[in-house]
């Protein structure tokens, strides 16, 4: 614009002179902006008609015909707040000369400027502003809330339709690509509902998000939400801001601890804990109408793609018994058993976050609605699912979001409740106290092959600060709280023990590295002493590195991280000497008195059990011990879609003695024949296990989400008469098979063995030895270490 | 005016720091400081596998004194952060041109 011009447009806009409008608006915006009895809304109201007010009084004289003033964005859908822009677009229709177009602009925008109120302003033809409108998304959504201010009605009226129409038009190419910068955002900003100084406006969940909602609305690609649970958030969230841009007394988006007791108390809340938590709850509903809204989306979008509704293949797959993917989601199968399996919610749920895509809605729903409770304490498979769950690390959060929104998590750990939505003031966090512990599950589930119990590394990391709900050290407390919870998840005493342990001692190692003489025997003695074992150790330090990358990049610098690798390196020094390291969850069945007559005797059969109250059924294998009959008994379970949740493997006087703890992935499993004639063939080669499992693994998708690398080493001094090989790595079918395979390639005999599945995780212990029956020479070991970590590690 | 600054063993940094105040110095600036001497990192040995620490964790520890106050304050840092194995660190006094306080702009002894 011309600023030369500036003296020429004042005459124009002569009569009651733009000094007097000014003075007015400026003295009846500081009333209502100071004025107490108003409510939020009302104030937003009545600053938004004080400013059409003035804009029509300033435009009042302006030549009217094919020119308009038109409100758009914020300004068009009247929420102007105490610190808010004036967003306004002077429309015309082109025939004008630009000269005399730019001189009315000025002659309008120089009395806002100079009132010093922020304009965000811009002058288009209609044609202009539908192509401007066409590239740029920001601008279409701001004219989807178009709204006549002054001139003539019906430039502001073509204006709106054009746009409009052009979005419903351009729906499927535009609403990808504002999904792309609502990702974009949120990666930003962060998650309103789980940030302790969100951004009300841009963090996912925030105002923004209502924004996008609506225009997503308006292309008629997916419906408004039907909860009223939105509008309220969406007029909360406003009430909140207002309060924020009065207390700062400017334009501020983000809610900062130091203003948030202000705040607090200008909305009549008792205290920014309170302001923070409600806030919380609304960017929460926010987000998960924006998840339903975006969903619905996809699936209008893909159905109205070109390819002939014949000729599409919706992807349709089983993920677990009851449980299908359909069309990137996961549904229930349509004779689940729902009413009378408990455990169906969270089985559909860890399957769900296992393949990496969400449960449907009417999935959700319809669990919440139909779905028994958990009996206490969970039954195996519950846990077992849950730990899945929340093995499925970061790639799983949307699914556990999904269960939090609609109260699952709090049906299924009632203790969950204190936590939800709690804010924390400590400078070193990020989240809320709930987010946060999920946060640690995922740096978890990403460090599980450090410990060899995975599982109870991911249901500390759940835990760790489940003590903040209450008063009192939250590590004592939180103690005595995961201790029930644990529990209630049906974890044996001596796991219950070490869940609690963790908990009561999650801040020790980073407590003692910065404050304790690390030299000094009587440190590493005092830490030795409390952690008892070198697993616990593990699990500590696991844990303690988990805990602080999720509380964020502060928490966990090279130099803590230094600290605290040197004290546990020192602890462990003083363990080792002491004790030998323990494996396996220690429920595996050892072999009964009818497999050991029957290896004594040299015989070969199998036995299969019914299935228990959990589904688990007994495979128990015995047969004359020889190279590859562990690789080919694993093969045929796996052939057959029996899912392996442990085993115990031995040899005893030449014969093995197998005993397997399986559950069938579908339907009832197989009898003992068909498994006795199908190990038989795979033993004499008739029967290419190999190849079988090959060309299923071809029909498998590869896992969608992000899982660790496998780890596979050695255990020194954990027995002098065999070579003992711990593998660790995500559950998948065949994978001890494979393991198996190899081994038997290399010519080494496994003599015993120690399987389990914990949650998606193996924990996999092998005792080779070698012709002679004695343990591997260190090069051997080596190499069949290599070996089998190159073979997995390649798959990974 | 002086700057002492002391580098020490993390863990020293409490009772540092109360030696100093019962000794009236109440201002100090810390931060986490990573380097080494003549203990030149260590060699941890861990199952079998020696790995080497580059860096040992430390505190670095500024203090703005008088002049008149820099021998006894440098005698408690020493004495209370001693442990008389190698790593405990070392404690050094420059001398300070001027010193400003941000808030009212006074300078020099004003403003320690």
């Amino acid at each position: 614009m011309d600023a030369a011009q500036g003296p020429a447009l004042e005459e124009t806009t002569s009569g009651a002179g733009p000094d007097l409008h000014t003075k007015r608006f400026r003295t009846a915006r500081a009333a209502v902006v100071d004025a107490g009895d108003l409510s939020a809304a009302q104030r937003r109201k009545a600053l938004s008609d004080l400013c059409d007010r003035w804009l029509a009084e300033i435009y009042g004289p302006l030549p009217t015909p094919g020119m308009a003033l038109v409100a758009v964005g914020g300004y068009g859908r009247r929420e102007i707040l105490p610190g808010s822009d004036l967003d306004v677009v002077l429309v015309h229709d082109g025939s004008r000369d630009p000269a005399e177009v730019a001189r009315i602009a000025d002659s309008v925008f120089y009395p806002v400027w100079d009132a010093r109120v922020p304009l965000d302003h811009s002058v288009r033809s209609l044609d202009d502003a539908a192509q401007v409108a066409g590239g740029d998304l920001k601008v279409a959504l701001g004219l989807l809330d178009a709204r006549h201010v002054a001139g003539d009605p019906d430039m502001t009226h073509a204006l709106a339709e054009r746009n409009l129409a052009a979005w419903r038009r351009a729906a499927a190419r535009r609403l990808p690509e504002l999904r792309e910068t609502v990702r974009e955002r949120e990666q930003r900003s962060g998650e309103l509902a789980y940030l302790i100084e969100p951004n009300l406006v841009d963090s996912y969940g925030g105002l923004r998000d209502t924004v996008v909602l609506r225009a997503v609305a308006a292309s008629w690609v997916a419906d408004w939400p039907h909860s009223p649970a939105v509008e309220e958030s969406r007029a909360w969230l406003l009430t909140v801001r207002d309060a924020l841009h009065r207390s700062t007394g400017r334009r501020a988006d983000r809610l900062l601890l130091q203003e948030q007791d202000d705040v607090a108390r200008l909305v009549g809340l008792l205290d920014a804990d309170v302001l923070l938590r409600r806030v919380s709850e609304a960017g929460r509903a926010i987000a998960y109408a924006s998840e339903v809204g975006w969903r619905a989306v996809d699936r209008t979008l893909r159905s109205r793609s070109r390819v002939p509704l014949l000729r599409r293949r919706v992807t349709r797959r089983p993920l677990t018994d009851g449980v299908v993917e359909h069309d990137g989601q996961a549904v229930l199968a349509r004779d689940a058993p729902l009413e009378s399996d408990p455990t169906l919610a969270v089985r559909a749920a860890a399957a769900a976050a296992q393949a990496g895509v969400p449960l449907a809605t009417a999935t959700l729903e319809r669990l919440v609605a139909e779905s028994p409770d958990l009996p206490v304490p969970w039954p195996p498979s519950a846990r077992d699912a849950f730990v899945r769950l929340l093995g499925a690390g970061r790639d799983g959060i949307p699914v556990w979001e999904d269960l939090e929104s609609a109260g699952l998590v709090v049906r299924w750990l009632p203790d969950w409740e204190r936590i939800r939505h709690r804010p924390q003031r400590t400078p070193i966090h990020r989240h809320t106290v709930d987010r946060h512990s999920i946060e640690a599950v995922a740096e978890g589930a990403e460090l599980a092959r450090r410990v060899s119990r995975p599982d109870l590394l991911l249901v500390a990391a759940l835990l760790h600060d489940v003590g903040k709900g209450w008063p009192g050290d939250h590590s004592a407390t939180g103690a005595v709280i995961a201790e029930g919870m644990a529990a209630r998840m049906g974890f044996t005493e001596a796991d219950v023990a070490v869940v609690s342990e963790l908990v009561r001692h999650h801040l020790l190692l980073p407590a003692v590295a910065t404050s304790r003489d690390l030299e000094d025997p009587a440190t590493t003695r005092m830490v030795a002493e409390l952690l008892g074992s070198v697993e616990q150790l593990d699990l500590l330090a696991t844990l303690t590195e988990a805990d602080a990358r999720a509380a964020g990049p502060a928490a966990w610098t090279p130099w803590r991280a230094a600290l605290v690798r040197d004290l546990v390196a020192r602890t462990r020094a003083v363990l080792e000497g002491e004790h030998p390291e323990r494996f396996g969850s220690g429920d595996e069945h050892p072999a009964d008195l009818w497999a050991r007559t029957l290896a004594e005797s040299g015989a070969f059969d199998v036995l299969v059990t019914a299935p228990d109250l959990d589904q688990v059924c007994r495979v128990t294998v015995v047969a004359p011990d020889r190279v590859g009959l562990l690789a080919a008994v694993a093969g045929v379970l796996a052939l057959h879609r029996l899912e392996v949740r442990g085993a115990s493997v031995d040899t005893i006087d030449g014969a093995a003695v197998q005993v397997w703890r399986t559950v069938s992935e579908f339907g009832p499993p197989p009898d003992d024949a068909v498994i006795r004639r199908d190990l038989v063939k795979a033993l004499d080669g008739s029967l290419d296990v190999e190849a079988r499992l090959a060309r299923r693994s071809q029909d498998r998708r590869p896992p969608a989400i992000h899982i660790a690398a496998p780890r596979v080493h050695l255990v020194p001094d954990a027995s002098h008469t065999a070579t003992v090989l711990q593998v660790r790595a995500h559950d998948e079918p065949g994978l001890l098979h494979r393991v198996a395979s190899l081994l038997a390639h290399a010519r080494v005999a496994v003599r015993s063995a120690v399987v389990d599945t914990l949650g998606a995780d193996v924990v996999d212990v092998f005792y080779l030895v070698d012709e002679g029956g004695g343990p591997l020479d260190a090069d051997r070991a080596q190499g069949v270490r290599d070996l089998v970590a190159e073979a997995l590690g390649s798959r990974a | 005016m002086k700057l002492v600054t002391a580098v020490i063993k993390p863990f020293k940094l409490d009772d540092v720091r109360s030696a100093l105040e019962s000794f009236g110095v109440h201002g100090m600036t810390v931060s986490e400081a990573s380097g080494y001497g003549r203990q030149k990192g260590h060699t941890e040995v861990y199952r079998g596998a020696e790995y080497t620490v580059d860096l040992v964790p430390k505190i670095r520890l500024e203090v703005l004194l008088d002049d008149g106050d820099v021998d006894d304050v440098v005698e408690v840092i020493v004495k209370t952060s001693q442990t008389g194995r190698i790593g405990d660190g070392k404690v050094w006094v420059a001398p300070v041109d001027t010193v400003v306080r941000v808030r009212t702009g006074e300078r020099g002894v004003d403003a320690l």
